[in-house]
C-alpha cells in the first residue's frame, strides 16, 4: 500500500521520482520547464510521454494522441527499460493497472503509483492516498459439494460465501462514482449501496437494500447469469475478474433469512382496487409485490398445484431448492398477496371473466409448450421434451419414487440435444439418478455453448460428455417403439453470415450413431395455447407470443398487461423480473389516474 | 419429363411455377383463423411474387447472370419430417412447409440441368437451382435462429 505519509503532501508539490529498479530519475529540464520522461507501449508501439512532475496539475504530453479512456499496454523506465507496472496494484477509480515509481518527499522514499488509463487523472499523482490504489484482491470463489458426493444427492451445491469471504469480496469493489453494473442489472438494484453496507458489516441492511428493488434475491443470487449482466459491465472486469456481484446478493439474502430478520413492510396506502396475476413465476411474483407494496390487492393465479412457475418446476433442486422458492413466496404472503392453485385461466375462467373482477391483469404464464425437431422418431418411447423430463423431476419428484408417486424417467444411456442452461439441467439430473453414460449433443462449438460456464463446468465435474459440433437427425426406434439410438451427424461452423454468425454446417457423411435408451430434446419452446383459446382478441406475433407495449407491458386488450417468456420467448429469470417491474409501474400509473 | 429446348421454355416453366407457389401460399393464408399467420404465408406469396418478378425480367431482358457466390446450404430441410398443410399451422409447421418445397425446387432444377442439352441450358438451370437454394437458406436460418434454439 502506499505509505500513508503521500497524503500529506501539498497541492502542486514537486516531485523527484526515480525508477523502482535501476533508481535513475524521471525528472528532465527543457527550456527550464520541468517534467518527468517516461517510455511507453501504446497498441503495442514505444511511445515517449511527458507528465507533470507537479501534484494535481494534469499536463500529459504523448508522441502518439491518447484518447480519454485509452489504456496504455506498458509505462517503462526510460534507462533500464523495465517495467513499471506492479502487477498487485490497480487503480481504486477505474480498475486500470497501475505503474510504480519511488518519489522523494517528506525527507523520505515514498511509494507511488500511476494510473495507465487516460482520463483516470491520468497522471495519478492527484489525490493520492490509499483510496486511489488497492491490493488486488483475488476473486473469491464459493465452496462447494463435493463432485463425486454431489452426483448422489440432489442437494445444493455450491454452499454459499462464508461471511469471511464475502467481505473479503465486498472489499474489491471499487464503489464507483457512476456505477456501469446498476444499468447492467434489468431491475437496477443499487449495486455498490449493499456491497457498502456489507463492508460496514450491515449485512441486514445490505438485504434490505436489495430488496427494494428485487423481491426475489436469494433465487436471483443463485440463478441469474450475472456474468451476462451486472458484472458484464463491473470496471472491475476490464483487466481482473469482475466483483462476484451474484454471491454476494445470494449471501446477503441467506444471512437475512437464516438469521430471520427479514420484515414485512407496512404498507400505508391502500387502495380498494384489485389486480389478478395469471402465473406465480418470477415475473408474476413481481408483479405481485410491487403492487402489493403500493397497497393493492393482489390474487395470483397458479394452473399447478404448486407455486413459482418455472423456478419449482423447470429448475433443479441441486441449483435451487424449492425451501428458497417457497421462503420468498411465504413473504409475498406476508404482504398479503393471495394465491390460488389449480386455476387454469383460459378453461376454468378466461380472461374476460377476470377483467369483470379485477381492474387490471398480468399475464405472466411463461412459454411452457415444447417444442422438437421435427424430426424422424421423436415419438418414440424415452424421448422426452426437457419440459417434461425436468417437470417430473422436479416438481413431481419422480427422484423420490415411490415416495412421490411419480415414476422416474430413467435410462443409462442418456442423449441431451441442447447446449443451453435447461439441456446442463437435464444432463445433470440424468447423472444423479443413477445413469452411467451421459452425452450432451450440440451443434456449434463450445465456445457459442449458450449455458453459464458456471453450469457447463459443474456438469463437466460431474461426467457429462460434451458432443459438440454435432446435431442429431434422427432418433432410432427398438420394434417395440422405445429409443434404442441417436444417428447424428458432424457439423462444422460456416462462413459468417449478414448477420456476422457463423452457422452450423452438416459435413457430408459424417453420420454416427449414439447408442442411448433415453434422449432429452432440450431447445425450443413455444407459448401453451390455452389462455389465447378463450381470448382470441389478444394480439400474438406469428411465434404466438403476445404483442406488448413495450414502455408499459400493456397487451391489445386495455387493462391487461403481461410480460417475461410469454412475450419474449425464453429468457432469463430477471428479465422476467424487470418486465413485471415495467408492467407493475405502468398499471399504477394508469390506475391512480381511474 | 417436359422437354426444355429453349431459355423461353424453362423461364415460362419457371414463371409457371413461382405462380403455383403464389397461389399455394395465398389460398393457404385465407383459410387460417390466426391473423399473425396469415400474414406469414401472406408475406411468403409476396416472397414469391419478387421471385416471378425477377424471372419474367430476366424474360423480358435477356440477361442473367450465374452468380459465383457460393450459398451455405444449411440441410436443414433435408432431416426434418416434412407437414401437411392445415388452418391451425404454427410458425414452425410454416417454415418446414416452405423450406420443403424450396428443397423440391431446387433439386427439380438440379436435375433438369444434369439433363439439359447444351451448356448454355445447363448453366440456365444451375442459375435457377442456386436461386431456391438461396429462397431455401432465408428459411433455414429462420427456423435455426428460432427454433433449434438452445434453452
Amino acid at each position: 500500500m502506499i505509505d500513508q505519509d503521500v497524503k500529506y503532501l501539498k497541492f502542486k508539490t514537486y516531485l523527484n521520482t526515480y525508477c523502482p529498479h535501476c533508481h535513475q530519475s524521471f525528472n528532465i529540464e527543457k527550456k527550464d520547464i520541468r517534467l518527468l520522461s517516461f517510455k511507453a507501449i501504446f497498441k503495442g508501439q514505444e511511445i515517449d510521454v511527458i507528465l507533470s512532475p507537479y501534484l494535481d496539475v494534469f499536463d500529459v504530453d504523448t508522441t502518439v494522441p491518447i484518447l480519454e479512456g485509452e489504456l496504455l499496454d506498458d509505462l517503462i523506465c526510460p534507462a533500464c527499460k523495465k517495467s513499471l507496472i506492479n502487477k498487485d496494484i490497480i487503480c481504486a477509480e477505474c480498475g486500470s493497472p497501475a505503474a510504480h515509481v519511488i518519489i522523494s518527499a517528506l525527507s523520505k522514499l515514498l511509494p507511488f503509483y500511476i494510473c495507465l488509463k487516460r482520463g483516470c487523472e491520468w497522471h495519478g499523482l492527484s489525490k493520492a492516498d490509499e483510496r486511489r490504489i488497492k491490493l488486488k484482491i483475488p476473486r473469491q470463489e464459493m465452496p462447494e459439494q463435493d463432485q463425486t458426493l454431489r452426483i448422489q444427492n440432489h442437494q445444493e451445491v455450491p454452499y454459499g460465501y462464508t461471511s469471511e469471504i464475502a467481505e473479503l469480496e465486498a472489499g474489491r469493489c471499487l464503489q464507483c462514482k457512476a456505477p456501469k453494473c446498476v444499468e447492467g442489472c434489468p431491475v437496477n438494484v443499487d449495486i455498490p449501496a449493499f456491497i457498502k453496507l456489507m463492508r460496514e458489516d450491515d449485512f441486514d441492511g445490505a438485504a434490505k437494500k436489495i430488496k427494494e428493488r428485487n423481491v426475489l434475491p436469494a433465487i436471483c443470487g443463485r440463478v441469474c447469469p450475472q456474468e451476462n449482466q451486472c458484472e458484464q459491465k463491473c470496471v472491475l472486469g476490464i483487466k481482473d475478474k469482475p466483483v462476484s456481484i451474484g454471491c454476494l446478493e445470494r449471501f446477503v439474502a441467506d444471512f437475512e433469512r437464516k438469521m430471520d430478520l427479514v420484515k414485512t413492510p407496512m404498507i400505508k396506502n391502500k387502495t380498494n382496487k384489485r389486480i389478478a396475476i395469471v402465473g406465480s413465476g418470477p415475473g408474476g411474483l413481481t408483479v405481485a409485490a410491487d403492487m402489493a407494496l403500493m397497497g393493492y390487492s393482489v390474487t395470483v393465479f397458479e394452473a399447478l398445484h404448486e407455486l413459482g412457475g418455472v423456478l419449482t418446476y423447470g429448475i433443479p433442486e441441486f441449483r435451487l431448492p424449492k425451501s428458497i422458492v417457497q421462503f420468498e413466496i411465504n413473504y409475498l404472503k406476508e404482504l398479503g398477496v393471495r394465491f390460488e392453485l389449480n386455476h387454469i385461466i383460459g378453461t376454468l375462467l378466461t380472461v374476460d371473466e377476470l377483467l369483470e373482477n379485477f381492474h387490471a391483469i398480468y399475464i405472466g404464464v411463461g412459454a411452457g409448450l415444447p417444442m422438437f425437431m421435427n424430426i424422424d422418431g421423436e415419438s418414440l418411447g424415452n424421448v422426452f421434451s426437457s419440459n417434461e423430463y425436468l417437470t417430473r423431476m422436479n416438481l413431481m419428484k419422480a427422484y423420490k419414487f415411490p415416495e412421490y408417486d411419480t415414476p422416474m424417467p430413467k435410462g443409462n444411456k442418456v442423449v441431451v440435444v441442447g447446449g443451453g442452461n435447461v439441456a446442463m439441467d437435464c444432463a445433470r439430473t440424468a447423472i444423479r439418478t443413477g445413469s452411467t453414460e451421459v452425452t450432451i449433443v450440440y451443434r456449434r462449438s463450445r465456445h457459442e455453448l449458450p449455458a453459464r460456464k458456471e453450469e457447463v463446468h459443474h456438469a463437466e465435474e460431474e461426467g457429462v460428455k460434451f458432443k459438440l459440433l454435432t446435431n442429431p437427425i434422427r432418433y432410432i426406434g427398438t420394434d417395440y417403439s422405445m429409443i434404442k439410438g441417436v444417428e447424428c451427424i458432424k457439423m462444422e461452423l460456416g462462413e459468417p453470415d449478414d448477420s456476422g454468425r457463423r452457422r452450423p454446417v452438416p459435413i457430408k457423411d459424417s453420420n454416427f450413431i449414439i447408442d442411448c435408451d433415453l434422449a432429452v430434446v432440450a431447445v425450443g419452446t413455444s407459448p401453451n395455447p390455452i389462455i389465447f383459446n378463450t381470448t382470441p382478441n389478444l394480439k400474438r406475433n406469428k411465434w404466438g407470443y403476445i404483442e406488448v407495449n413495450p414502455e408499459t407491458n400493456e397487451t391489445s386488450i386495455p387493462n391487461v398487461y403481461a410480460g417475461g417468456d410469454i412475450v419474449t420467448g425464453s429468457a432469463t429469470v430477471i428479465q422476467a423480473m424487470g418486465a413485471g417491474r415495467t408492467a407493475a409501474n405502468a398499471m399504477h400509473k394508469k390506475l391512480s389516474k381511474s | 419429363m417436359k422437354e426444355f429446348n429453349k431459355i423461353n421454355d424453362i423461364l415460362d416453366f419457371a414463371i409457371d411455377q413461382e405462380q403455383e407457389a403464389v397461389d399455394f401460399y395465398n389460398n393457404l393464408a385465407s383459410k387460417l383463423a390466426n391473423e399473425a399467420m396469415r400474414k406469414v404465408f401472406e408475406q411468403f406469396a409476396q416472397e414469391e411474387m419478387g421471385h416471378k418478378a425477377k424471372l419474367l425480367d430476366i424474360k423480358n431482358k435477356g440477361i442473367f447472370d450465374i452468380s459465383s457466390d457460393k450459398i451455405i446450404d444449411l440441410k436443414i430441410a433435408d432431416y426434418i419430417v416434412n407437414v401437411k398443410p392445415s388452418p391451425q399451422m404454427t410458425y414452425q409447421e410454416a417454415l418446414v412447409l416452405a423450406m420443403n418445397k424450396e428443397k423440391f425446387a431446387f433439386k427439380l432444377y438440379l436435375n433438369l440441368s444434369e439433363k439439359a442439352p447444351g451448356t448454355e441450358l445447363k448453366n440456365f438451370f444451375v442459375m435457377l437451382a442456386q436461386e431456391e437454394s438461396r429462397h431455401k437458406l432465408r428459411f433455414e436460418l429462420e427456423y435455426d435462429e428460432y427454433v433449434l434454439k438452445e434453452n
